[in-house]
């Protein structure tokens, strides 16, 4: 039996985006209700289940899995809910729980580029964006002020205002790249939401080196801590509800939403304005399972664009030991990029990328090889010693263009509640790897800095994938080529908002919550605009 | 001498004279300043801030409500505003306030504001906070609420009793036979750093037992450890380093680390002032007489050792519910990526070993279990949140279970934190009985009087008709 229920504004997904949508509508006075497919979960288990599992690199093994919110899954063997279509695979990971995928991340925040949203217009690909960079300037300062983002002052990227924190004190494997590879290149220090000191009640970093799965001591900004904020805001969260059906009356607004809970009973909830935010994969399949005669095709997709242009980032890499020892593992994950790459008039002829270094700890793949190379006794301690000192690794992060046949579609199978898993249909094209082939030239001259020897390519047109999951929902002026306009809107319904990393038109070389959380504030003040300037400005709580 | 000639010495003279008194006028100012100086020094030494700031209000605008066992009292407005500070006292007034607990307008404060322990400050440390107070603090025009307790306490006048019995009259006397240093330190803590007003134990009527001065008191939640030179219940084993240590950052390395009400005072005060009178603090503080507790049978902070319970976890699935995880659940999920795995914190002591700490120590854990429930915040001094709480993370059941098993291995084995002792804290503390019991007492003293007077009545009713019914001619 339905129960009846209503808000002024009904959110779909408790992510960083939903979450901070809906606060800032609550502080604008708006009811809000949160509508979360997943369970509500605990930090402190979450670490300890991290701590107790068996499968250290494996980021999703604390997360609790629930049959009625299922999530895509690899390990220890692929739970077949995302299925792949090919020809490349896409095996895009998220959480369905409150607070969303940025439970584990590596809290990476930066901004675009300004060229990164006119490529079409600059370099003759991809697709501009309907908006400048300079437009969102300050929604990317308002999520910077929530998020706590410490950043350094040559990213790239122009801002009017500081960045609330400076930059995380540097683990000394990185000082020892900044200082080798100074001569040609200059290493930066990642902008991300994480305490480089205490803010917001929140307490520094102190270097535990699980980003991911979980930092342990909430000196990473993550959903949580939006959907907290949100809920000390007055908005309503209610976890367990997966929705399965957008519902628009005759005049093509949309009048409800219905979601079973887990034992599969139906409820309709009403409001008068709604925002989709159930991330890049979940969203679209949302839209296309709610077809009705009017709307054959699903809701939002008069366009047929729903779904389609499905972008992340490709990533190959190199692996080589330094010689000398630079012990990756003490502090943050992901503490220094290179940024030389991500804009240039070669964005014509290949992809653009930034140089990634990563921090993990290589005890654990160190450990992993010498058991595969059959390497015991006191020959092994020595080897792993000197292995995890030196070993290293640089990654690019690869742009790729919209493709309309890359794309998220419905299968014919069901999940446990009888809804359609999603379909990942994905390719990377020329573009792309010709930018993977120009970053090999970089790959040997940083090994060459670093005096580097045992160099290990990731295997050519093998490319491990970043979960920036992009531009299945994305916003442009023609509605039809887009499937919201430039403030999120539907085009095809009034009164229905799409928050998220799906919204971005094209996903250029940064990691994607930080653009997205600004485009998610920029929508929630188009729907709800403040009375008086400066009202819920300034992000800290 | 001619008349121009006369007239430009009458002029060079005006001049020479002018300029005399500009210089005057100046040396004045600048005593002035030096005096306005001093006398925000002794402010910062009192921690007039801490109290006299509400929440989000401008510095001495006052609106702090500090809860105490007969209600919340609210501070005042203490900036040099005319309409809503205390702009229109004068120096005597501003003494009587400070030093006598007595308002401008004759009425008096309750003894939340330590005028029982600023009675001790000197003629020029008064008249210094009193210049600092009118011309170095910006006037505020806000006016807080007012204080309204329960009856009987809203009769202010029953403090007038009260400091007839409990307030010492006198500046502080310096000790001749004294160091010109121990003097110093006797005199900041017993006077304008008021450390007594929270360390040392109370009454019934909430003055401070003078015979166990500094043996440890109440501070609404939060526990005021003994600072008396005992070596196991006080801090004799503490160097005048480590006092000073402590004063200045918040930390005795290897022993203490400020939290709570302690890490306020040394945040908006101790920290700020000079190291000489630090040292003098530390220098008296180890001479005060020592007061011991026969349950501490060794030092606070010598109690514990590492120590892992990793058999107890791994391979081992979490409980259904959080309550029932066990201790070495709790300690793995929540404390040991700060702590560490065997509470042995940080290679230098930046994230603080729980054994060897008087966190864990202390037979009253009080603390540590405010410490769980709110975390170590500073607000001045840059650090912000040096621990963050989880009062919203962790049931009352899985503080009881986690700060007894850290007490249990890293500290004092017999002390334990409880259920109820949890959601006490939690509520804001245990009602207090004070209110009933001074309306019992009131009963019983106006049951006594209309006794007596009915008594006497009745008394002189019979009288006069005993004399009444005399015979008329006696």
């Amino acid at each position: 039996m339905a129960t009846p229920d209503s808000a002024e504004v009904v959110v779909i997904g408790s992510g960083i985006c939903g979450a901070l949508a809906a606060r800032k509508l609550a502080l604008r006075g708006v009811p809000v209700l949160i509508l979360e497919a997943g369970p509500r979960i605990d930090r402190g288990r979450i670490v300890a289940a991290f701590r107790n599992s068996p499968r250290k690199g494996d980021w999703m093994s604390p997360y609790p899995y629930s049959p009625w919110a299922m999530q895509p899954q690899y390990k220890p063997k692929d739970n077949g809910y995302l299925i792949q279509a090919g020809p490349y695979p896409y095996p895009a990971e998220y959480i369905r729980v409150v607070g969303g995928t940025t439970w584990h991340w590596a809290a990476q925040a930066w901004r675009l580029v300004p060229n990164d949203v006119r490529i079409k217009s600059l370099y003759g690909v991809g697709v501009d964006w309907p908006m400048t960079y300079e437009e969102l300037d300050p929604w990317y300062q308002e999520a910077e002020e929530i998020l706590g983002v410490a950043g350094a002052d040559n990213t790239g990227s122009p801002r009017k205002h500081p960045f609330p924190l400076p930059p995380v004190a540097d683990p000394w494997s990185m000082i020892r790249f900044r200082e080798r590879l100074a001569p040609v290149y200059p290493v930066v220090a990642n902008t991300v939401a994480r305490n480089s000191r205490s803010y917001d009640g929140r307490p520094a970093c102190v270097g535990n080196n699980s980003c991911q799965p979980i930092c342990p001591v909430n000196a990473q900004y993550l959903g949580i801590n939006a959907v907290e904020a949100a809920e000390a805001a007055g908005v309503k969260v209610r976890a367990d509800a997966v929705v399965y059906r957008i519902e628009a009356d005759a005049k093509g607004r949309i009048a409800a939403v219905h979601y079973y809970d887990p034992d599969k009973t139906s409820h309709r909830v009403t409001a008068r304005q709604f925002i989709l935010a159930a991330n890049g994969i979940e969203s679209p399949k949302l839209l296309l399972m709610s077809t009705s005669s009017k709307y054959p095709n699903g809701i939002a997709n008069s366009s047929g664009m729903v779904g389609r242009h499905l972008m992340d980032h490709p990533s190959s890499s190199l692996t080589f030991y330094a010689d000398e020892e630079l012990w990756l593992g003490r502090g943050p994950q992901s503490p220094s990029s290179i940024n030389t790459m991500r804009d240039g008039a070669f964005r014509s002829q290949h992809a653009a990328y930034r140089l990634d270094f990563t921090n993990i700890s290589q005890v654990l793949s160190v450990t992993e090889a010498l058991i595969a190379e059959g390497v015991y006794g006191p020959e092994f301690e020595k080897q792993l010693r000197w292995r995890a000192a030196r070993q290293c690794n640089v990654k690019n992060v690869l742009e790729v263009l919209p493709n309309p046949d890359n794309r998220i579609t419905l299968s014919s199978e069901k999940d446990a509640l009888g809804i359609p898993k999603p379909v990942a249909h994905y390719s990377i094209d020329d573009y792309t790897r010709r930018g993977a082939e120009r970053s090999k030239q970089d790959f040997a001259k940083i090994a060459e800095l670093m005096g580097g020897t045992g160099l290990r390519y990731s295997p050519d047109g093998q490319f491990a994938n970043n979960q920036h999951i992009t531009g299945t929902l994305r916003m442009g002026d023609d509605p039809a080529k887009f499937v919201t306009d430039g403030f999120g809107r539907a085009h095809d319904h009034e009164n229905l908002y799409m928050c998220g990393t799906g919204v971005m038109p094209t996903a250029a070389t940064m990691n994607s919550t930080l653009t997205a959380v600004a485009l998610a504030l920029r929508t929630a003040d188009h729907m709800v605009p403040a009375k008086s300037s400066g009202a819920d400005n300034g992000g800290a709580t | 001498m001619n008349a121009p000639a006369c007239k430009s010495l009458v002029a060079g003279l005006a001049v020479l004279l002018l300029g005399l008194q500009t210089c005057a006028a100046a040396a004045a100012n600048s005593a002035g300043a030096a005096e306005i100086q001093r006398g925000q020094y002794v402010a910062t030494a009192s921690d007039c801030v801490a109290c006299h700031t509400g929440p989000g209000a401008k510095p001495y605008a006052g609106g702090l409500a500090t809860m105490t066992p007969i209600g919340p009292v609210v501070s005042t407005n203490i900036t040099p505003s005319k309409t809503d500070g205390i702009g229109n006292y004068t120096e005597q007034q501003f003494s009587r306030a400070v030093r006598k607990g007595i308002r401008a307008d004759g009425s008096h404060l309750y003894p939340v504001m330590p005028y029982t322990e600023y009675s001790q400050l000197t003629d020029a440390d008064v008249q210094a906070l009193y210049a600092y107070f009118m011309h170095g603090v910006q006037p505020v025009a806000s006016k807080p609420p007012a204080t309204r307790l329960p009856f009987p306490f809203n009769l202010r006048i029953l403090m007038a009793g009260w400091n007839l019995l409990f307030l010492n009259r006198h500046p502080f006397q310096p000790d001749p036979a004294q160091s010109a240093e121990w003097n110093r330190g006797a005199y900041l803590v017993e006077g304008p750093a008021h450390c007594g007003t929270c360390h040392t134990p109370r009454n019934l009527l909430m003055a401070s037992k003078s015979s166990d001065a500094l043996a440890g008191g109440v501070v609404g939640t939060w526990f005021a450890p003994n600072i008396t030179p005992d070596a196991n219940s006080g801090i004799g084993n503490w160097s005048q380093q480590d006092i000073v240590d402590y004063l200045r950052s918040g930390r005795a390395p290897g022993k203490a680390q400020a939290a709570g009400p302690m890490a306020e005072a040394i945040d908006y005060s101790l920290r700020h002032l000079t190291p000489a009178d630090l040292r003098a603090m530390a220098v008296y503080l180890k001479t005060v007489p020592a007061r011991h507790d026969a349950a501490d049978t060794r030092p606070v902070d010598a109690w514990g050792s590492a120590y892992a319970d990793l058999a107890s976890l791994r391979g081992k699935p979490l409980p259904k519910h959080a309550d029932d995880m066990t201790g070495p659940q709790l300690y793995d999920a929540y404390c040991a990526s700060c702590h560490q795995d065997q509470g042995q914190g940080s290679f230098d002591g930046g994230l603080p070993p729980l054994f060897h700490n008087t966190a864990t120590g202390r037979f009253n854990t009080d603390n540590l279990v405010m410490v769980i429930l709110d975390g170590v915040r500073w607000h001045t001094d840059g650090s912000g949140t040096r621990m963050p709480g989880f009062s919203g993370e962790l049931t009352d059941r899985q503080i009881a279970t986690l700060g007894t098993y850290v007490t249990q291995h890293f500290g004092n084995p017999a002390a334990k934190v409880t259920l109820t002792q949890v959601a006490t804290a939690r509520a804001g503390g245990a009602p207090s009985n004070l209110i009933l019991l001074a309306r019992i007492l009131l009963a019983i003293v106006l049951v006594i009087i209309a006794a007596i007077i009915v008594w006497v009545v009745l008394a002189v009713v019979r009288r006069r008709r005993r004399a009444a019914d005399a015979p008329a001619g006696r």
